[in-house]
């Protein structure tokens, strides 16, 4: 009976777990993918087909004319956004020869669907690609509950991916 | 007691109890019909557009508590007056942008209006387009305490760990001994601007998803209204409990009347058929 009582004392005491919040800050996130050697910033401009482009792929406008990323070699991370349901979620991708190298919630503004910050979720992103229609080439489950998140990082993912492969060819050109 | 007032008296109670059932579902019938309709529009929010539209009733909002500050920040960039109310910034009358930190200043650079909170710059462009949000990310660092323009036209940003410059991309950030700059500082609105910025919050701060919900779980009313929802909630089980019993009572009872109705129908048949068959042997003894 007492330890069916400290059981349930335990139990209540609880508590829900941590929901929303900063899970790793951007330049710790850089500090990380980059081990430390943050390449210099620079920007694609989101002008003529890759201001299409992106409002296509995110269906409306991305909310800034400009993107920053950093490049080293044929990896490119990026830190973007999306409104889940009221509030942006802030994602670190990583690009690596075409393929998602790494996918990261680093901040959860949102009540809710914040599920989607679990590897069992993000692990699904590592190695897959954009086919020319800017889907993505792989399947991603969703997360019951979590809908509107997980279609927001399905975005973004796709986003990151059509964004490496404007500022890989033009690093191809410049070469 | 005797099996007839025990009968009686099973029967004035299911009575008392129908009675029952049926005033407390007439009383409950509004919740019923309120939890229903803002049921299904919270089930349709999206294609009903209640996240994007806003109350207007000047009753229901402040209802809500939802009033215009009055302390509203300025200041000038070029020929611009970018203004803070609550955690909105607008560029003259024109919503441009949202705030988590106090605004702290806003400059007027080639073309770009560049915004300071204490933790990030927001560059727009005169059209009040975002061009870009920089943040830690991009070098600036926190505790930013003011934003000007430096005597040669560059960006500087003063921190509590000293002065920093850009290049004109705003790319790349350095540190700086001293800056001889134009610090950005605050400036009062026009007043027919304070009234524009006031009349915006209010249109934009209470979304009728907000109303529904609210409605749905009690909650417009307070703390009372949500242990008022569920009160209803549990008179909801009571008389779906007791209907159900209702139902099961009148069923066994309505069984048991065709059964003694199909007995006394029986007993009527074999007495008339018995009378007959006397009658008919009488007969017949009178005949011989």
């Amino acid at each position: 009976m007492t330890r069916l009582f400290t059981l349930l004392l335990l139990f209540l005491s609880a508590g829900p777990t941590p929901a929303g919040g900063t899970y790793q800050s951007p330049e710790d996130f850089l500090d990380e993918v980059f081990a430390g050697a943050v390449p210099a910033a620079q920007v694609l401009w989101l002008k003529d087909d890759v201001r299409e482009t992106s409002t296509a792929i995110m269906g409306h406008r991305y909310p800034a004319i400009r993107v920053r990323y950093w490049l080293a070699g044929t990896r490119s991370a990026w830190i973007l956004e999306e409104i889940g349901k009221e509030q942006p979620i802030t994602t670190g991708i990583v690009i690596n020869n075409h393929g998602i190298e790494r996918l990261r919630v680093l901040v959860f503004r949102e009540s809710r669907g914040w599920e989607v910050k679990h590897p069992f979720f993000t692990d699904q992103f590592p190695g897959l690609g954009i086919t020319p229609a800017y889907e993505l080439d792989g399947p991603v489950d969703g997360v019951s509950g979590a809908t509107l998140s997980v279609r927001a990082l399905k975005k973004l993912a796709r986003l990151a991916l059509y964004f490496h492969s404007q500022v890989i060819t033009d690093h191809d050109a410049t070469q | 007691m005797t099996r007839h007032n025990k009968h009686k008296s099973a029967g004035t109670r299911l009575r008392s109890l129908y009675l029952w059932h049926r005033w407390i579902g007439l009383l409950s019938a509004a919740f019923v019909i309120l939890l229903s309709l803002t049921g299904l529009a919270l089930n349709h929010t999206e294609e009903l557009a209640l996240d994007s539209t806003h109350v207007q009733s000047p009753a229901l909002l402040d209802w809500y508590g939802i009033r215009a500050p009055t302390e509203i920040t300025a200041f000038s960039a070029g020929a611009v007056t970018v203004s803070a109310i609550g955690s909105r910034v607008y560029a003259d009358s024109m919503q441009v942008a949202n705030i988590e930190q106090p605004l702290i200043g806003a400059v007027h650079i080639s073309d770009l209006i560049i915004l300071a909170t204490t933790d990030k710059l927001l560059l727009l462009t005169d059209d009040g387009e975002l061009v870009e949000e920089m943040g830690a990310a991009a070098g600036i660092p926190a505790g930013i305490q003011a934003i000007g323009v430096t005597s040669d036209g560059r960006l500087v940003i003063s921190t509590a760990n000293g002065y920093r410059t850009t290049d004109s991309e705003l790319l790349a950030w350095q540190e700086i001994a001293q800056a001889d700059a134009h610090w950005s500082g605050p400036v009062t609105p026009d007043p027919a601007l304070v009234t524009a910025l006031q009349t915006s919050y209010l249109g934009n701060g209470l979304p009728v998803e907000r109303i529904m919900l609210d409605l749905h779980s009690g909650r417009i009313l307070g703390p009372w209204g949500v242990y008022l929802m569920d009160g209803a909630a549990i008179v909801f089980l009571l008389l779906a409990c007791s209907g159900i019993w209702l139902w099961g009572k009148r069923r066994a009872s309505a069984r048991a009347h065709r059964r003694r109705a199909g007995t006394q129908t029986h007993e009527k048949h074999h007495s008339a058929e018995s009378t007959t068959a006397s009658q008919r042997q009488q007969h017949e003894q009178s005949q011989q």
